[in-house]
């Protein structure tokens, strides 16, 4: 991160450069601040310029050998490719929604357990389901649309136009993985993840992602550790009297397994990364630890915890002085029925407020010491060799993709960034 | 005074060294690219840009006004970044629209016709295709799996307004049963679905339908009433609800429609508020008709069982009262205007004659002590 590593990045002819990432906090979560209030008063509709220009700033933080990376989407191609969503969502889902309320009531004929009756009412609102494909089908498509916005020295990077055949894939592997309690999860990432980079350009040149998939078993150690840990508690609560015990089990299980799964994608970052090429020439290191991106997590949590209950005390505080003026200045006539006591309406704003002020303020604490550390971490570990190799490569003629990612977006994929 | 760059032509990812002169006289940034074959480009400083909202300090990036098409595909895509901070602020002073951005000319014309189609798909999904399809799948299903559907759902009614309480709300005095049995009777409902009527000890002043012929009465309606024609004309109205099937298909319509909203809003902070607010008003606005053919069953039958429509005429009149008072019921929130259908109800009863008391005294002191 110092000046001194990007002198000697600039240095050509070098065999590995590191990226590095100049992102910080403040401007990134003012930015954040501007954009959400924007956002709340304009309904929602400012949500595309939004997330176009917080992109534009984590891509800009974000260096290859001197050379930032630019984000070419715009707030305006997003509205277009949402309402395009919109209408095409808007009649599959009305139809396959209200379908499935009403297979919801006939599907079970008569319950005989509580079991069946939370079922039925469950599907009510399985929507998810009906839009699975179309979550992978909109996943492959924003990954592109990012991939298309993105720049490095001028020269576009790009994807195929293969989203339905991804969306297939996608689901084929989802069930596998499912029928097999978990144990062919390696072979969906790995396979899902290669389809895409198998498929993704830099100018003229092609990625290819190599490896075996078989190699992130490893990863998924700690997982299965955690699985374990739930299991024998399980045994113990059925088996023995000590219900502490198995309680103090369940919990450490779920931790471990949460950590486990936090470690998988860790893994499986590094992993494909160092199994990537680039035209053949071009190849790629991480070296992301785990420990770093849950001490990111630990610690966003923590400040969001600790911001939260400053919010809390600050609200009670707010409450008591108001309700105190109410009832000082207009006793017990305010309750009766002739006027809407006055402080009740000031109490309800201030409650809106409250409300809207703690969602913006978790979602930007998250994004700055979460999201943003991560990637920041994540782009700190990389490196490239034979960056020289990319001189040569050449721009790449325009893809279509005049939806930019509007499924993503209606289908809410993506978070943040 | 020159400056130097790092330019990249938009052909190869190749950085080549660069120098430039600013010619504010002719409004000119002169580019001399010395690497390879040496060439010389002239930008003009009205269409030069900078790239925005760049996180890193000390650097410029600038870039051609490109003649960007809405779907990004731009004709111009070199780069010239600038390290140096005097270069910067001569840029800075020289470039009048630096931080501009440019919109393709159409974008607007293609915003609206898109916008408008979305809307227009929304509006016919929201108005035409989901209620009409939650009528038709509505009458698909079987009576008894809409008996159970109701079932559930008092169930959860009660639940909701025992607010964690696990005692039993439903009110059972016999004799109060009895009378409101006989009210029932004395409407003469339709033989399908069977109604059933339950009374929860509550004090709000409400009454609901619920799939399968449930009609739940709240204790505060009874008390409110002052006579039992009242009660009547909110029963009438109630059973009408349930013959018409309007609960099951109002689930139905809420399902579809609940998740086309949220569509619609996204996740941004108060997303949800939208969506649950929107949902009233859409509610509100498909009621209005099956309450106004409620309230016409509702005359009707009470017109054949001899009960004066008065009775709903006052019920409504105090109603109207303290609707600007008291936290609105919420069967009324979805309702037409209370003046007017006082007003319908009270012409209506104007033309009935020979009505009788829809229960005798010994009957209404049974049906208002029925939750003792």
């Amino acid at each position: 991160m110092t000046s001194f590593q990007t002198q000697t990045q600039v240095a050509r002819g070098e065999r590995a450069v590191r990226a590095v990432f100049y992102g910080r906090g403040k401007p990134l979560f003012l930015l954040y601040l501007r954009t959400a209030l924007l956002t709340l008063v304009t309904l929602g509709i400012y949500r595309f310029w939004a997330r176009t220009r917080i992109r534009k700033y984590i891509w800009s933080a974000t260096s290859v050998a001197d050379d930032t990376f630019e984000y070419t989407g715009t707030g305006l191609e997003k509205l277009l490719g949402f309402l395009l969503a919109v209408v095409v969502l808007a009649i599959y889902l009305g139809l396959v929604q209200t379908a499935l309320a009403f297979f919801g009531l006939f599907l079970f004929a008569e319950p005989e357990s509580e079991a069946q009756v939370i079922a039925q009412l469950a599907a009510f609102y399985i929507s998810f389901l009906a839009v699975l494909p179309l979550i992978f089908f909109a996943q492959y498509r924003a990954r592109r649309y990012r991939l298309a916005r993105t720049r490095w020295r001028g020269i576009r990077f790009g994807m195929d136009l293969a989203a339905w055949g991804y969306a297939a894939r996608a689901l084929g592997h989802l069930l596998l993985t499912l029928v097999s309690f978990g144990l062919l999860w390696p072979r969906q990432s790995f396979w899902l993840e290669k389809y895409m980079t198998d498929r993704s350009y830099y100018g003229e040149a092609r990625f290819h992602q190599g490896g075996r998939w078989t190699e992130l078993y490893p990863g998924l150690a700690h997982v299965g550790l955690g699985c374990l840990i739930l299991l024998l508690s399980g045994v113990v609560i059925a088996t023995t009297e000590a219900a502490w015990l198995g309680g103090l089990g369940v919990l450490l299980g779920l931790v471990w397994f949460l950590v486990g799964l936090v470690h998988y994608r860790v893994f499986a970052f590094n992993y494909l990364t160092r199994y990537k090429r680039l035209d053949e020439t071009v190849t790629f290191q991480a070296r992301l630890t785990t420990r770093e991106v849950l001490r990111h997590i630990l610690l966003g949590a923590l400040a969001i915890i600790g911001a939260s209950l400053a919010g809390a005390f600050l609200v009670s505080m707010v409450f008591g002085v108001t309700m105190g003026i109410g009832l000082a200045t207009g006793g017990l006539e305010t309750q009766s029925l002739d006027a809407p006591p006055a402080f009740l309406g000031v109490i309800s704003v201030l409650t809106v407020l409250v409300y809207v002020g703690v969602i913006l303020l978790i979602g930007g604490l998250w994004l700055v010491l979460v999201t943003q550390k991560v990637i920041g971490s994540a782009v700190n570990s990389f490196t490239i060799t034979n960056v020289a190799g990319l001189d040569k490569i050449r721009q790449r003629a325009g893809d279509q993709g005049a939806d930019a990612e509007g499924f993503a977006d209606a289908l809410d994929i993506g978070g943040g960034i | 005074m020159a400056f130097d760059g790092r330019y990249y032509d938009g052909e190869t990812g190749a950085p080549q060294a660069a120098r430039f002169e600013l010619d504010r006289g002719a409004g000119i940034l002169r580019l001399m690219v010395k690497q390879g074959s040496a060439q010389h480009l002239d930008w003009p400083l009205n269409d030069i840009r900078a790239v925005s909202d760049g996180a890193r300090q000390g650097r410029l990036v600038l870039s051609l006004r490109s003649d960007q098409h809405t779907d990004g595909t731009p004709l111009q895509v070199s780069r010239l970044v600038l390290k140096d901070a005097g270069a910067i602020a001569a840029i800075r002073a020289a470039c009048p629209d630096l931080d501009r951005r440019d919109v393709a000319s159409g974008t607007m014309r293609r915003v609206v016709s898109r916008g408008a189609l979305a809307l227009v798909a929304i509006g016919v999904m929201l108005f035409v295709v989901l209620p009409g399809l939650a009528g038709t799948l509505a009458a698909l299903i079987p009576a008894n799996r809409e008996a159970q559907m109701g079932r559930v759902v008092v169930e959860q009614m009660e639940r909701l307004f025992a607010g964690g309480d696990t005692a039993s709300l439903r009110c059972q005095n016999p004799e109060g049963v009895t009378a409101l049995a006989a009210m029932l009777d004395r409407l003469d409902a339709p033989q399908e679905p069977p109604i059933t009527i339950s009374v929860f000890n509550h004090k709000m002043v409400n009454a609901f339908a619920a799939p399968g012929g449930q009609v739940v009465l709240l204790r505060g309606l009874i008390e409110e009433a002052e006579s039992p024609d009242e009660v009547a004309a909110v029963l009438a109205h109630e059973v009408a609800h349930v013959s018409a099937r309007d609960p099951t298909r109002a689930m139905l319509r809420a399902a579809g429609s609940a998740g086309l909203l949220s569509l619609v809003f996204g996740d941004f902070a108060g997303g949800t508020a939208a969506v649950v607010l929107s949902e009233a008003l859409l509610d509100a606005s498909y009621s209005r008709g099956a309450e106004e053919a409620a309230d016409a069953m509702a005359r009707d039958m009470l017109q054949q069982a001899a009960i004066n429509t008065k009775g709903m005429a006052d019920f409504f009149g105090r109603l109207a009262q303290s609707e600007r008072f008291i936290e609105l019921p919420v069967f009324l929130s979805t309702h037409p205007d209370t003046v007017a259908r006082e007003a319908q109800a009270r012409r209506f009863s104007e033309t009935q004659t020979q009505t009788r008391s829809a229960l005798d005294d010994r009957q209404w002191q049974a049906l208002r002590g029925i939750c003792d």
